[in-house]
């Protein structure tokens, strides 16, 4: 009972940022942006505390499971991204970073009656895996920001409409510079993530449908961030391109975890 | 009563150019002019502002109808033999005020939010102060001016956007590249235009390459940017190099063409390049503005944007003027409180003279008292007084806080007979003529009298120091030179 209404308060925190950072975006109001500050905070204070609550009741560590793992990501996410946009003028890139922040936390809510984890990959391994592609999600999540805001900004300067918006958001080359790193920080972590998952894999034997989609999906990521990095490594290529590969590929790695999400665990 | 603030001058709104031309007056001769407006009963405080679009003299005194009738006398001379009458704006007390924080705000400019109007009045404020025209009134009304047009700026959008085409284009090259620093920015022809936005890059630490069909101007421009010149043999490379290029050559068909840009494009990448077609015939096919990673303005487009922003500032001044005329308000009631300061010092003054008198009277009968005791009874005495008045000036403060200040003072001064007592006990004095600085401490209120005692709300109404001798006074007039003729 008290973990639901930790829950959700905690959503509502969630949800109150992205609206604020929302209404910042729209109407630029000074106050909407510090409040949404404020209240994205509130949300990381209240979700750690979710954890202690959760540690005591269900005597669970956090990134036990793949729903503790989405969570801790979310909060990460947030406190990522907090820390930057103390240096950098990126406060706007939270209209697009909170609601997949805020979708990460129901998604990490819903269907917590989790199987135990089968004992041939509870290994220390297990625990790495689920560490590296968090902090690899943490990455792209801010890389897929900046990408959309680049998007949304190229598109504002191509049609020659320079409101509100086209003021609030930063110049081209800063979001193109912050999806650029966010996704060179993402991508090895990834890569490991993904051969420690095929490790596992390999020990479970044959794979279920969901699973092997999963896996699918988790190499197209995994192909898409690589193809980003090499055009732009090798070929030079910036901009958009580049933004809509970091969105796809940020998509495509949600979807694994929502196709996890979908059947109950990890591994059932 | 205090002094009160009058502003009379002429801008853009009702004077036209030749005449804003022939009342506007230089730096160098700011404190001439001041001189020949201040005067001791009449305008004891005086700043002037003179900008392309406004001739404004502010001024404060204890007789506002003669002040503005001064200002006006003055302002008609000046602009003797054309008429200015009918030109000229009047503003008195709250109005004044209003007026002063609106031009601060860039609320009154030509062009709505436009940053050189709060530096070329803190600039007059500046002049005022090294003249000594510069008192209590007008101090306070200056130095809130500038903290409301700050507020404005930052709680609002006034500011947001340029409107020049050069300042444009520099706010779209930001928001494309962000730092300018190192950019290479190809100017193509030397067209008026161009040159200017290519000056403004510049400004922002871009590297300037100038290609145009004569190579002297070339030279010329690439020099005084810290630029190269370059041939047109060099165009197709420099264009795949260049991070902004502005056009702006005569040419009556198209120089970049959609074919030429293909090419480059490719050869660039994907990497933005931001294109600016000054040029009328157009320099650049229109069709180039559909290729990836390229940002093509021409001039009808900046010229868009410059309507936007404009039209978003509109937008943004009912908001801006809320703030104003909450910070007006705020300032109409730390004026109020001047007025309480005379009273509060008359009334202390008379309570404590009686308590001194009847301890004189006393002590003798007392017999031998020691020094301690002496003090005691001192101490007890000042004490008294300060709780018996505590409660009257308290609501005093309140009622000229709450507009009801004047019948208050009224009666004060009627049942204690201050105006009287303060006759009897200070004849007037001689002033005369000192420099401000030296002025100022001896106008101080006096100090034996603690401002919590008082119930003032922050120890500022203390601080009032006769405009007197901050104004006509410290410019050394004297009736002789109060005839508006320069000293």
């Amino acid at each position: 009972m008290l973990l639901k209404l930790a829950f959700t308060i905690t959503a509502l925190a969630y949800a109150s940022a992205s609206f604020l950072y929302g209404v910042y975006l729209v109407r630029g109001s000074e106050r909407a942006k510090q409040w949404g500050a404020r209240a994205l905070w509130a949300s990381v204070v209240l979700h750690a505390g979710l954890f202690a609550l959760e540690l005591d009741q269900l005597q669970s560590l956090p990134a036990g499971d793949v729903h503790q793992a989405m969570a801790v990501t979310a909060m990460a996410t947030c406190v990522v991204f907090l820390a930057l946009s103390r240096k950098r003028p990126i406060a706007v890139l939270g209209a697009f970073l909170t609601p997949v922040v805020l979708l990460l936390f129901l998604g990490a809510g819903v269907g917590r009656d989790v199987p135990p984890v089968p004992s041939p990959v509870r290994t220390f391994l297990l625990p790495f895996h689920i560490g590296v592609n968090m902090l690899g999600l943490v990455a792209f999540a801010v890389a897929f920001a900046a990408s959309v805001g680049y998007v949304v900004q190229e598109r504002q300067l191509r049609s020659k409409r320079l409101g509100g918006i086209f003021r609030r958001l930063p110049p081209l080359d800063v979001l193109d510079q912050l999806a650029f790193r966010s996704v060179l920080t993402g991508f090895p972590l990834l890569t490991i993530g993904i051969v420690t998952g095929a490790l596992f894999a390999s020990r479970l034997g044959a794979m279920d449908g969901a699973t092997s989609m999963a896996a699918v999906l988790s190499a197209i990521s995994w192909v898409l961030f690589a193809g980003v990095l090499l055009l732009r490594v090798a070929a030079g290529w910036t901009g958009r391109r580049a933004a809509i590969g970091t969105i796809l590929g940020f998509v495509s790695a949600v979807t694994v975890l929502l196709g996890y999400l979908l059947r109950g665990s990890v591994i059932s | 009563m205090s002094d009160e603030l009058v502003v009379v001058g002429l801008s853009h709104h009702t004077a036209p150019v030749s005449l804003r031309e022939r009342l506007s007056v230089p730096p160098d001769a700011t404190e001439e002019q001041l001189r020949c407006v201040l005067d001791t009963r009449v305008l004891r405080e005086g700043m002037l502002v003179s900008t392309c679009n406004r001739v404004e003299f502010y001024g404060a005194g204890p007789d506002a109808e003669a002040g503005l009738a001064r200002l006006r006398k003055y302002l008609h001379e000046r602009g003797h033999p054309e008429p200015v009458q009918g030109h000229l704006y009047e503003r008195r007390g709250e109005d004044a005020v209003r007026h002063v924080f609106r031009v601060a705000a860039s609320l009154d400019s030509m062009v709505v939010g436009e940053p050189q109007i709060l530096g070329q009045v803190k600039h007059a404020y500046e002049l005022a102060q090294d003249v000594g025209s510069i008192g209590t009134l007008l101090d306070r009304c200056l130095t809130r001016a500038f903290a409301v047009a700050k507020r404005v700026r930052s709680e609002t959008e006034i500011a947001a956007g340029t409107v020049s085409v050069s300042s444009i284009a520099c706010d779209l090259a930001t928001k494309i590249f962000g730092d300018l620093s190192g950019r290479r920015t190809l100017l193509l022809g030397a067209g008026e235009m161009g040159e200017a936005a290519a000056r403004a890059l510049a400004g922002r630490g871009v590297h300037l390459v100038v290609i145009n069909r004569s190579p002297e101007k070339a030279v010329r421009l690439a020099r005084e940017s810290n630029g190269e010149a370059r041939g047109y043999e060099h165009l197709a490379s420099e264009l795949v190099s260049a991070d902004v290029v502005i056009s702006s050559t005569s040419a009556k068909n198209y120089v970049l063409t959609h074919d030429l840009m293909k090419d480059v494009v490719k050869a660039r990448r994907q990497r933005p390049l931001f294109l600016i077609d000054i040029a009328v015939p157009r320099d650049v096919e229109p069709r180039v503005g559909e290729l990836p990673s390229v940002f093509l303005y021409d001039v009808d487009d900046l010229s868009q944007v410059a309507d936007q922003n404009l039209a978003h500032r509109q937008q943004e001044v009912e908001a801006a003027a809320a703030i104003v005329e909450l910070e007006v308000a705020a300032f109409e009631r730390w004026r109020r409180t001047l007025d309480l300061t005379p009273t509060i010092v008359a009334l202390r003054g008379h309570f404590t003279n009686v308590m001194k008198e009847e301890l004189a009277r006393t002590l003798p009968r007392l017999g031998e008292l020691g020094p301690t005791e002496q003090k005691s009874l001192d101490k007890m005495c000042q004490a008294m007084v300060n709780k018996l008045l505590h409660q009257p000036l308290t609501q005093l403060k309140e009622g000229v806080e709450g507009g009801n200040g004047a019948a208050l003072l009224e009666a004060t001064r009627r049942l204690f007979d201050l105006d009287e007592l303060a006759h009897e006990a200070a004849p007037t004095p001689e002033v005369k003529p000192t420099a401000a600085t030296s002025a100022a401490p001896e106008a101080e209120p006096s100090p034996e009298i603690p401002s919590e005692s008082m119930g003032m709300p922050d120890g500022e109404a203390m601080t009032e120091r006769p405009a007197a001798a901050l104004g006509g006074l410290a410019l050394g007039l004297s009736p002789t030179n109060l005839s508006g003729e320069p000293k």
